[in-house]
């Protein structure tokens, strides 16, 4: 090794040394513990004591009777929600297909092994990716609803774009980790760029891509389900109504429908996804 | 008459990095069995990829049947792929498809793209997959997936899939050192019956100097990107063994 000749030797480190530096260690510490507490306590009182209607809420008795007005359920509601819970399921459905077809120009160019060209299209790929994940399906409903007006369509949207980030990120990732050497093998025989895709990188990530679809199938369904609060359709907008009209019954019949929805999708996923591993 | 000429070839992996051939000559005949030896990290990979261009030349000429394979724009060098197969140490089948489908990747060369996506291959290749795939000892397999295969049986799926292309010539690059010593045996002798039964010279990069004496007429000794030896098995001694394996000893 070629170390520059002043640090040849171990520097000396005395007993004196090594008590300094602990005491200026716990000193350090002591200065991040004493400002954490004072943010948290600044944070409570703006958020909590400071931004509560004290006076609206009342009593703890009071508090309790309002959440009790959310137990009962209003079985009249049932036969209603049939058709919103199949919509809210046809919404996650087509949104994730949509999503998918999304999907694959984004995972081509955002998988760095494959991208046609890379100082381009690459950042392009992953900038899609990171887009889709950080805005909120709700945020992503409301400009949807904006564009194209009320209904399940705006939702499908939705559902879709914000799909795209989980399933291209880790099909992209699956590409990334994939044995090269049958796709040597494949340009071996004189096959084309599409055919070395189809023979050398499709079945090695297909179970994968396939399970990940899936499990965002499954989330979708519960993000479905809560579009309607901003006038995307499904189980949403039936909650919405029935908070807005104070049916607090119906509220909590929504609420059983979605869960049963979810239990639905989850029971679902986890059949279909063990099938394809 | 020789069927590839190789001149002067070159090829280093980065503009910066070193030169991994430094220059490599020699000529392969219609019925040769070339074998290729060398230490581990003389080159002797790159120099075989460097015949079909899965690893591009820096400099050089290769010529294959007349044609110089180096100056080949991308769609001639998909065409001249088609004749040349080759088999992988670590046998690069996919895993997650049936021996059948492996042994017709072979003919992707020759198959349109609408084809390929429905993997609907014509009658006469299947046939001719068939009979490979009988000849190679693995008829009874060809349901299976190819990770159900073993080892042996494994690398018999891709001498299948290489002799599938109808190639004219072969390159073999360590095709038994993932195998046992028995099935090494066993593999080497099927290459090379395959290879006089079709008459398809071979390019047989190995590790194994002891299988090379046995099955091959002809030996290149390499030493870091240098030629050090040429000439046919009989003209090989220990001494010039040792000369070309000194890197290891020092």
């Amino acid at each position: 090794m070629n170390r520059p000749q002043g640090q040849s030797h171990r520097p000396e480190i005395t007993y004196e040394q090594i008590l300094q530096l602990r005491h200026r260690n716990w000193l350090v510490r002591s200065v991040i513990y004493v400002l954490m507490t004072a943010m948290m306590l600044w944070s409570v009182q703006v958020t909590i004591i400071s931004d509560t209607d004290w006076e609206r809420m009342g009593s703890i008795g009071k508090v309790m009777s309002s959440a009790a007005r959310f137990v009962g359920i209003d079985w009249a509601l049932f036969p209603n929600l049939i058709e919103p819970a199949i919509e809210t399921f046809m919404i996650a459905c087509l949104g994730t297909l949509l999503g998918v077809l999304i999907c694959i120009p984004a995972t081509w160019f955002g998988a760095h092994n494959i991208t046609p060209f890379k100082p381009v299209t690459y950042p392009i790929g992953r900038l899609l990716m990171t887009l889709s994940r950080s805005i909120h399906e709700i945020v992503w409903a409301l400009f949807f609803v904006a564009a194209v007006g009320l209904g399940a369509l705006p939702g499908i949207f939705a559902i879709a774009m914000r799909s795209v980030g989980f399933i291209a990120k880790m099909s992209a990732e699956a590409i990334e980790d994939i044995d090269v050497g049958p796709i040597e093998a494949i340009r071996a025989t004189g096959a084309n760029g599409f055919q070395v895709v189809l023979y050398g990188i499709v079945p090695q990530v297909l179970p994968q891509v396939l399970s990940v679809i899936i499990f965002e199938w499954e989330i979708n369904i519960r993000r479905s389900a809560i579009l309607g609060f901003v006038g995307a359709g499904g189980l949403g907008l039936v909650f919405f109504r029935q908070m807005n009209t104070f049916n607090y019954h119906g509220v909590t019949s929504v609420i059983i429908a979605i869960l049963g929805i979810i239990l639905v999708g989850e029971v679902v996923s986890y059949f279909t996804r063990k099938s394809v591993i | 008459m020789a069927v590839l000429v190789v001149r002067d070839l070159k090829a280093r992996y980065s503009a910066k990095g070193p030169e991994v051939l430094k220059g490599i000559s020699f000529e392969v005949s219609e019925d040769d069995f070339f074998a290729i030896i060398g230490p581990s990290g003389a080159g002797k990979s790159t120099l075989v990829r460097c015949i079909n261009r899965l690893v591009e030349p820096t400099a050089g000429e290769i010529h294959f049947n007349g044609q110089e394979i180096t100056k080949l724009g991308r769609k001639q060098l998909r065409v001249l792929r088609r004749d040349i197969g080759m088999i992988f140490q670590e046998f690069n089948l996919v895993n997650r498809m049936s021996v059948m489908d492996n042994v017709l990747s072979g003919r992707l060369g020759y198959t349109g793209n609408l084809r390929t996506l429905f993997r609907a291959f014509p009658r006469r290749d299947i046939d001719h997959a068939l009979q490979l795939l009988d000849r190679v000892g693995i008829a009874d397999q060809v349901d299976k997936r190819a990770d159900e295969l073993s080892g042996g049986q494994r690398q018999r799926v891709g001498i299948a899939r290489a002799l599938m292309q109808g190639p004219k010539l072969l390159l073999l690059d360590e095709p038994t050192s993932s195998l046992d010593p028995k099935i090494s045996r066993e593999i080497m002798r099927l290459i090379k019956e395959m290879a006089s039964e079709f008459k398809v010279p071979c390019l047989c990069n190995i590790h194994n100097v002891q299988l090379a004496m046995e099955f091959c007429n002809k030996i290149i000794g390499l030493q870091d990107g240098i030629k050090m030896f040429d000439g046919p098995t009989e003209s090989m001694n220990e001494d010039k063994l040792n000369k070309i394996y000194a890197m290891e000893v020092l």
